[in-house]
């Protein structure tokens, strides 16, 4: 029982990492439509920006993940004005081929930048132990845990409650029609961008000082974010967060009980699994945040 | 003949003595550079070896050009991209072979590569020199096994598992294997499995993982139920940090051995905010900046950062294989090309390196010494050096 206990304590951990990278990912994709396959590289720019915040310039743990996810949203902004904007009203063939090659620029600009080796950014806690129930596990753990359902719950308050939140939705459900009655669409997308860039960062911030950072930590990160973007119904924000859980406590378990050398393949499995039974994704009604 | 004639033949033939000359080495004194390729992860997961021994193949090319290069001719110097895969290393071969034009390739680093630039380098018959790839299927197609092409400086994991099984069986009965899923680490844990049944070791389990994992702890929680005595990690120092880390977070204090590049100041500077981490591991190895202080010296005061072991093995195989070779094949044919290297490398043999004698047999297999290291109190120590017979 305590081992079970222990492997849903990785699977909820994973599957943070992984909602709060696939909440972007799926608000990208509901808000413009696009499929971003340079956001593994978000949260690596982020984990890189939160190493310098807090290894070099040698900020307190808050303000540094602060730093980093700001950082990133920096990033994600500019990135929009940049490549997504010229590629938006492009075939998906073109914007396929933009943002991989945006993931492959970036990585190797890290690797020149940063260099191979990885960056440890260990905190006070995630070297501190906790005992709970026979259950050994770093203070950053359940930190990441709590983390992950506040910046959801804000997130759902912002979308629910907030006119820019609010003109996202609109723009999930009908971007010409938000065009027509006067919603300014291209501010409504920068916006986004800045936001998933942010969820990104905020989730290295929270995430590296149990994993290391390195240059290419984003390309399996995309990968496996977007198949809880599939299973949770395409752009359905609250389906990917579901379903990123989902594959990070199924995988966990399989890594635990069955073999952990196909403990990536998981995900995908998952997600076959998934759109046989439903094509439209677990939650996916419709297209929409 | 005129007194002026006789002056000029005279002037001629001092001129030859001057160059030293005994065959045809001699006139070829200067000519065109040698270029040498060097092929290893430059991205990937792996690109911190890449990184490594492009560092070193600069350092050694800087050095070997100061002096006028080997024989005259300069060193220049081209790298090949295998990601540490082998379908990478397919192309990474070939554009060094047709498009860089190389005489001699030092690669790949990585046993899965290696194994895919093999037959490669067979056809496109140019030589190349490994350095750090211990699977041991390689032996078992190289030399005299079929591929005359390939020579291999490093042991392979059966040479270096059968000694260290026998270190590791005076103090322990049980083991788990974690190995990285590739033919690096599948090729080690075989010859584990094997070395470990020969001395009467029980191995408990054997865990593969994929590189650039995140959390090992899915699988550490196996280990904790299956309790071995010791656990044998195949992994390098990359993945090493956040194992380690991992693996006290979760509470296990079995001993630990490894195979990879975990004794290494790679893996000391990633940790070094816990240096104490991995006390008391033993690896088994066949290089240490120990060998060769004035190299790890060198390599800081260049690179401000701690000397890369897969670098290091690169310049081995360059030092004390290559560059005799290319030597022995100036002076013996007066060229340094493909044919001339490759025929010469299997001549070579130098007694005294840092890693015991380079000398390759009819498998183009070479014998140097195997170490086993030892992480204490946060510094590295060189427990022992154990000659591997052929």
């Amino acid at each position: 029982m305590g081992d079970l206990v222990e492997q849903l304590v990785h699977g909820l951990t994973l599957g943070s990492l992984y909602a709060m990278v696939a909440t972007g990912l799926a608000l990208m994709f509901g808000v413009v439509r696009l499929v971003n396959f340079a956001h593994g590289e978000f949260y690596m720019l982020g984990g890189y920006a939160f190493w310098y915040a807090y290894r070099v310039l040698g900020l307190p743990y808050p303000v540094a993940g602060v730093a980093a996810a700001a950082a990133t949203a920096v990033f994600g902004l500019a990135y929009e004005r940049t490549v997504i904007r010229t590629i938006l009203a492009r075939t998906w063939h073109v914007q396929l081929i933009a943002t991989l090659a945006t993931s492959i620029t970036l990585t190797n600009l890290a690797i020149i930048v940063f260099g191979t080796q990885p960056k440890e950014v260990p905190t006070v806690l995630s070297s501190a132990i906790a005992e709970i129930g026979g259950v050994r596990l770093a203070w950053q753990r359940p930190l990441v845990l709590v983390a992950a359902v506040v910046v959801f719950a804000g997130l759902e308050w912002f979308v629910a409650r907030t006119k820019l939140g609010r003109a996202m939705r609109a723009m999930s459900q009908n971007r010409e029609a938000c065009a027509v009655v006067g919603v300014d669409v291209q501010r409504v997308a920068l916006a986004t961008f800045g936001l998933s860039a942010a969820l990104a960062g905020g989730a290295a911030a929270l995430v590296s000082p149990l994993f290391n950072i390195f240059p290419d930590v984003g390309a399996l990160l995309t990968l496996k974010a977007f198949a809880a973007v599939i299973v949770g119904g395409f752009g359905y924000v609250k389906g990917a967060i579901a379903a990123a859980f989902l594959i990070g406590v199924a995988e966990s378990l399989a890594a635990g009980y069955l073999s952990y050398a196909y403990k990536d393949a998981i995900a995908f499995v998952v997600m076959v699994a998934v759109l046989l039974v439903r094509p439209q994704g677990l939650f996916g009604r419709r297209i929409g945040i | 003949m005129t007194l002026m004639r006789r002056g000029t033949i005279g002037i001629a033939v001092g001129l030859l003595l001057l160059l030293g000359g005994e065959g045809p080495g001699a006139l070829a004194q200067g000519g065109p550079p040698i270029k040498v390729g060097f092929s290893s992860a430059m991205t990937g997961p792996s690109a911190i070896t890449g990184e490594g021994v492009k560092w070193a193949a600069q350092m050694l090319a800087d050095e070997y050009n100061a002096k006028g290069g080997i024989m005259g001719r300069k060193i220049e110097l081209y790298f090949g991209d295998n990601a540490g895969t082998p379908g990478e290393a397919v192309s990474a071969v070939r554009r060094l072979a047709d498009v860089d034009k190389v005489d001699v390739i030092v690669g790949q680093t990585h046993s899965g590569a290696c194994l895919g630039a093999l037959p490669v380098v067979k056809e496109l018959q140019v030589p190349m020199v490994i350095e750090a790839c211990s699977n041991p299927k390689i032996r078992d197609l190289i030399g005299k096994n079929g591929n005359e092409w390939a020579f291999r400086v490093n042991p392979d994991d059966i040479m270096l598992a059968n000694q260290f099984a026998k270190y590791i069986a005076q103090s322990t009965k049980t083991v788990s294997i974690f190995a990285q899923n590739d033919d690096f680490g599948r090729g080690a844990a075989a010859a584990y499995d094997a070395a470990f049944k020969k001395t009467g070791i029980k191995l408990v389990s054997t865990e593969f993982f994929d590189r650039g994992q995140a959390d090992y702890r899915p699988v550490l929680t196996r280990v904790k139920r299956a309790n071995p005595e010791a656990v044998l990690l195949v992994m390098l120092a990359s993945e090493g940090s956040v194992f380690m880390r991992q693996f006290r977070e979760v509470g296990l204090t079995q001993k630990l051995y490894a195979r990879g590049s975990m004794a290494t100041v790679e893996f000391l500077h990633q940790v070094k905010d816990s240096p104490s981490i991995a006390d008391g591991l033993v690896e088994a190895t066949y290089w240490t900046p120990a060998l060769d202080p004035a190299w790890e010296k060198q390599w800081l005061e260049r690179f401000k950062v701690p000397v890369r072991v897969h670098g290091s093995l690169a310049a081995i195989a360059f030092r004390y294989a290559l560059a005799p070779a290319i030597e022995q094949a100036i002076k013996k044919t007066g060229k340094a090309d493909r044919k001339a290297i490759r025929d010469a490398l299997e001549t070579v043999d130098v007694a005294d390196t840092p890693v015991g004698r380079i000398r390759f047999d009819d498998t183009h297999q070479a014998f140097i010494n195997m170490l086993l290291v030892q992480i204490n109190g946060g510094q590295l120590k060189l427990l022992e050096k154990i000659t591997i017979q052929p």
